[in-house]
């Protein structure tokens, strides 16, 4: 349920959804981006959850690499577990507030589709100063 | 269209002028404010917006109130997990504090993403001043800055140049040739631009949307991703923000996010929402650690804070939703509507945040709509700010003489209404000055060109009611009747038709002789003494038995009911529970056995006054009626000003034609040849259009449609 509606929302903001069912599967999926878009291109990180309300996904980017791998390559790979999905924005408050607790230190991106704008005359256009195409790979099971 | 706020009321006005002349600009607007409406209505429709608009006031009022608490406990949290935050008094200070961060840090390059606070300060001539390259990267805000211009909306800064404008920019700054038809193109111009000034910058300048007091946690909201590179990739990164961005929690800023993105982009969220929460690992600082800096800026905002009425402002989360509907902005534009910030709270702030001079001329240009109020992620009573402002400029450097004569005249009902007939008999008419009837005084002064003015009626409603039937045989319930100036003396064929409505439906009518104007027109000019006044004496005037107090004119219900209770608390509240719209009324009040109708063969359109619609939030019982009545055919933006807005048809003659013109486009595009409303004012403005543009459109009220339907025969 959440799931359906996770990829719905995805799509609508035109992010790729891709279903796998292991490890395995995944892998082969981030090794055809590699091929068709270049390795160097493709940033691929993994994702502490999801929210099928909005379509997004919830990365952990405390260090700067995994973080830079969202954002510089041309193509934004993102792994997601299909269990990790949570309904609601408001359902990330818990993760969120413990990411912070004590002195931690945190850096959480809510990532939702590629990079857009629509600065000139309104007209949307995908891709400005992050990735152009947005991968997510759901892994079920 | 340049930036510079208007010197005078006189330069004002040319500004308008070219701003009116710029066609792209109008069919940008245009087109931007109805595709705006109906995709925020389609991303509202999933959450409880009023509910959520709500917990966001709540939450704003109760920071506004601990504002002190909450800056010392971000201040700590952030401090413990390595930022420094800084409180800046003032615009200078805030400059100031920056200049020092890079000073110290050696900065010679900055990257900024958008930040509306940097403007309020004026950081990025400041830091150019010291010697700094500062560049802006968001797209909108990159282009306005290669223009030399401010932004001219909030969240779209650019939205006032078309492509070939961007294109001309591009090829300067590039100095190559630029693709001129294809978006897509240029906004990859910027993307190849851009990329290299994030490497090379040694300091990153952001704002921030909230700063999260429980966990020091800074929450940033982009869509382009230039946000995240400004804050990552330098190895110094200052947030510039306003104290009224501070919040108790986690679950708050989650709360107004999920309103924010919805009101300004009509996206469920945005690209990126990412929140800061200390300073993480940096490769390029000598330290290994990001030097992160939080300035919060104050700048009036803790004064305002504890003022009972401004404090409002707190609640605001720049979502630029009231620029997007204002029927004004959409005329004029942002650069016409604000000296920093733009549209409603763009009026406000200039008030409150910059010039009194600008303030003064710039909060002319609001006609009232209550546009903006509806759709506010923090429900700020914008109007009313707004029209504080204005009072406040009538109290302190003196009322201009209409609104003293008003004052003066309107203080004693008899010779307010003998100035009224005076004004009848004397040879020179009313009609051709102002039109401003519903507020009569002012009728004397103003000047119109564009629609054709009634007259005052021959005999008032007043002087005719003697020989009004308004007691049935059998009466089955008694009501009185409030008829508002421009009723009672300029279209008391209004109140007579209601009259019919009422007597077919058995409804007994009192009118109390000693009624009075509602005193709206006061509490506009600023008049407050003497619309209390008044508003008391029609309390008095009504002070005998009846169930409801029925009036035919949507604003004067909306201050009987709202406006009395503003100001004079709970000695109106009695009184206001029973004033009710004639819509509501009828159709409420009187159950369809008891007042039976028959559908003329007529194509009626409807047009839904602000006060109605919004004040009253009274949609669905004039629609409803009109179907009983005849063949409602709805036109488009049923619910967008008329350009009435009582002294502002006056003040903005230039504005209010052209609304009213976009108005009657869409009725007539209806193929209605009747069109029914609620209210006089709107009626004037609108019968005057079709007249004057010699439509097949007869303007009525919707008492008189009605009228015309009774089914007398069924009786
Ligand atoms: S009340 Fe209407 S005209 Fe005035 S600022 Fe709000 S939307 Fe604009
Ligand atoms: S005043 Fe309200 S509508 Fe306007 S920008 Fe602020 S929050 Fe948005």
């Amino acid at each position: 349920m959440d799931t359906e509606k996770f990829i719905e929302r995805a799509q609508a903001v035109a992010a790729r959804v891709s279903r796998a069912a292991d490890e395995e599967a995944v892998a082969h999926l981030i090794a055809e981006d590699q091929t068709r878009f270049g390795a160097e291109n493709v940033g691929v990180v993994r994702a502490a959850c999801g929210i099928a309300e909005t379509g997004t996904c919830v990365v952990i980017t405390d260090d700067e690499e995994t973080r830079l791998k969202t954002m510089l390559p041309e193509v934004s790979v993102i792994v997601l577990r299909a269990d990790d999905i949570v309904p609601n924005l408001a359902d990330t408050a818990a993760f969120l507030r413990e990411r912070q607790s004590g002195d931690r230190i945190s850096y959480t991106s809510f990532i939702t589709g590629p990079s857009r704008t629509a600065d000139i005359e309104r007209v949307s256009a995908i891709g400005v100063h992050g990735p152009l195409d947005l991968h997510i790979i759901l892994l079920e099971g | 269209m340049s930036h510079t706020p208007p010197a005078s009321n006189r330069e004002y006005h040319r500004q308008i002028a070219d701003s009116l002349a710029d066609s792209f600009l109008r069919r940008t607007l245009d087109k931007f404010a109805v595709e705006y409406r109906a995709s925020r209505d389609k991303v509202f429709s999933e959450v409880a917006e009023r509910e959520l608009i709500g917990r966001i006031a709540e939450v704003k009022d109760s920071a506004a109130k601990h504002i002190e608490d909450l800056y010392a406990r971000f201040k700590q949290e952030a401090e413990r997990r390595g930022a420094v935050v800084h409180r800046a008094a003032d615009a200078a200070e805030a400059c100031a504090i920056i200049a020092q961060i890079a000073a110290e840090n050696g900065v010679k390059r900055v990257v900024k993403s958008k930040s509306m606070t940097a403007e309020e300060v004026g950081l990025n001539a400041h830091l150019k001043k010291n010697g700094i390259d500062i560049c802006e990267t968001d797209l909108g805000e990159w282009i306005v800055q290669l223009r030399g211009e401010g932004p001219s909306h909030m969240v779209l800064p650019a939205i006032h140049l078309s492509r070939d404008q961007v294109a001309d920019e591009f090829e300067k700054a590039t100095g190559e040739k630029q693709d001129h038809e294809d978006v897509q193109r240029l906004v990859k111009v910027a993307r190849r631009e851009l990329k290299p000034k994030f490497h090379e910058a040694d300091m990153g300048l952001s704002g921030a949307n909230f700063c999260i007091a429980e966990t020091g946690t800074l929450a940033i909201v982009t869509n382009e991703g230039n946000g995240r590179l400004v804050n990552t990739l330098p190895r110094v990164h200052v947030a510039l923000a306003g104290l009224d961005k501070l919040v108790p929690t986690i679950d708050d800023a989650l709360t107004a996010l999920q309103v924010l993105p919805r009101n300004a982009t009509s996206q469920r969220i945005t690209a990126y929402t990412t929140f800061i929460g200390g300073a993480g690992p940096c490769a390029k600082s000598p330290t290994g650690r990001k030097i992160l800096h939080i300035v919060l800026l104050d700048n009036g905002r803790t004064k305002l804070a504890a003022d009972p009425l401004f404090s409002q402002v707190f609640r605001c989360v720049r979502c630029g939703a009231c620029a997007n509907v204002c029927p004004v902005f959409r005329m004029v534009g942002g650069h016409r509507m604000g000296h920093i910030y733009v549209g409603a709270i763009g009026l406000v702030l200039t008030y409150l945040f910059h010039d009194r001079k600008i303030a003064k001329t710039l909060c002319q240009n609001c006609i009232g709509c209550g546009s903006c109020k509806a759709v506010c992620s923090g429900g700020i009573d914008l109007p009313a700010l707004i029209g504080e402002i204005r009072a406040r400029f009538s109290r302190e450097d003196g009322a201009p003489l209409p609104a003293r004569l008003a004052s003066v005249a309107m203080k004693n009902r008899t010779v307010f209404h003998t100035l009224l007939k005076f004004m009848r008999f004397s040879q020179r008419p009313v009609a051709g000055t102002d039109g401003f009837v519903r507020h009569l005084p002012m009728a004397l002064f103003g000047k119109h060109g564009f629609k054709s003015l009634p007259a005052l009626a021959p005999k008032s409603f007043r002087e005719q009611w003697p020989t009004l039937e308004r007691r049935p045989a059998q009466p089955k319930m008694k009501i009185a009747l409030f008829a508002g100036c421009a009723q009672d003396f300029v279209y008391p064929q209004h109140l007579k038709a209601a009259m019919k409505v009422f007597a077919a439906a058995g409804v007994e009518v009192v009118f109390p002789m000693t009624q009075t104007c509602c005193g709206l027109p006061l509490s506009m000019l600023g008049e407050t003494a003497t619309a209390k006044e008044v508003a008391r004496q029609n309390i008095a005037a009504f002070a005998g038995d009846c169930e409801c107090i029925v009036t035919l004119c949507a604003s004067c219900a909306s201050h009987l009911k709202h406006g009395y209770v503003r100001l004079l608390g709970a000695e109106a509240e009695a009184f206001a529970a029973k004033v009710i719209d004639f819509s509501s009324f009828v159709h409420d009040k009187l159950g369809r056995d008891v007042l039976r109708l028959q559908p003329r063969p007529e194509k009626v359109a409807y047009h839904a006054s602000c006060h109605l619609c919004r004040e009253l939030g009274v949609k669905e019982a004039p629609r409803e009626l009109i179907r009983r009545a005849a063949e409602y055919v709805p036109s488009k933006e049923e619910e967008s000003c008329c350009g009435f807005g009582g002294t502002f048809s006056a003040k903005f003659p230039e504005i209010s034609a052209e609304l009213m013109r976009k108005k009657l486009e869409n009725v007539t595009a209806s193929g209605a040849t009747r069109l029914v409303l609620d209210c006089p004012g709107c009626a004037m403005q609108l019968a005057g259009g079709a007249d004057r543009q010699k439509l097949n459109l007869r303007v009525t009220h919707i008492a008189e449609l009605l009228a015309d339907a009774l089914a007398i025969g069924l009786e």
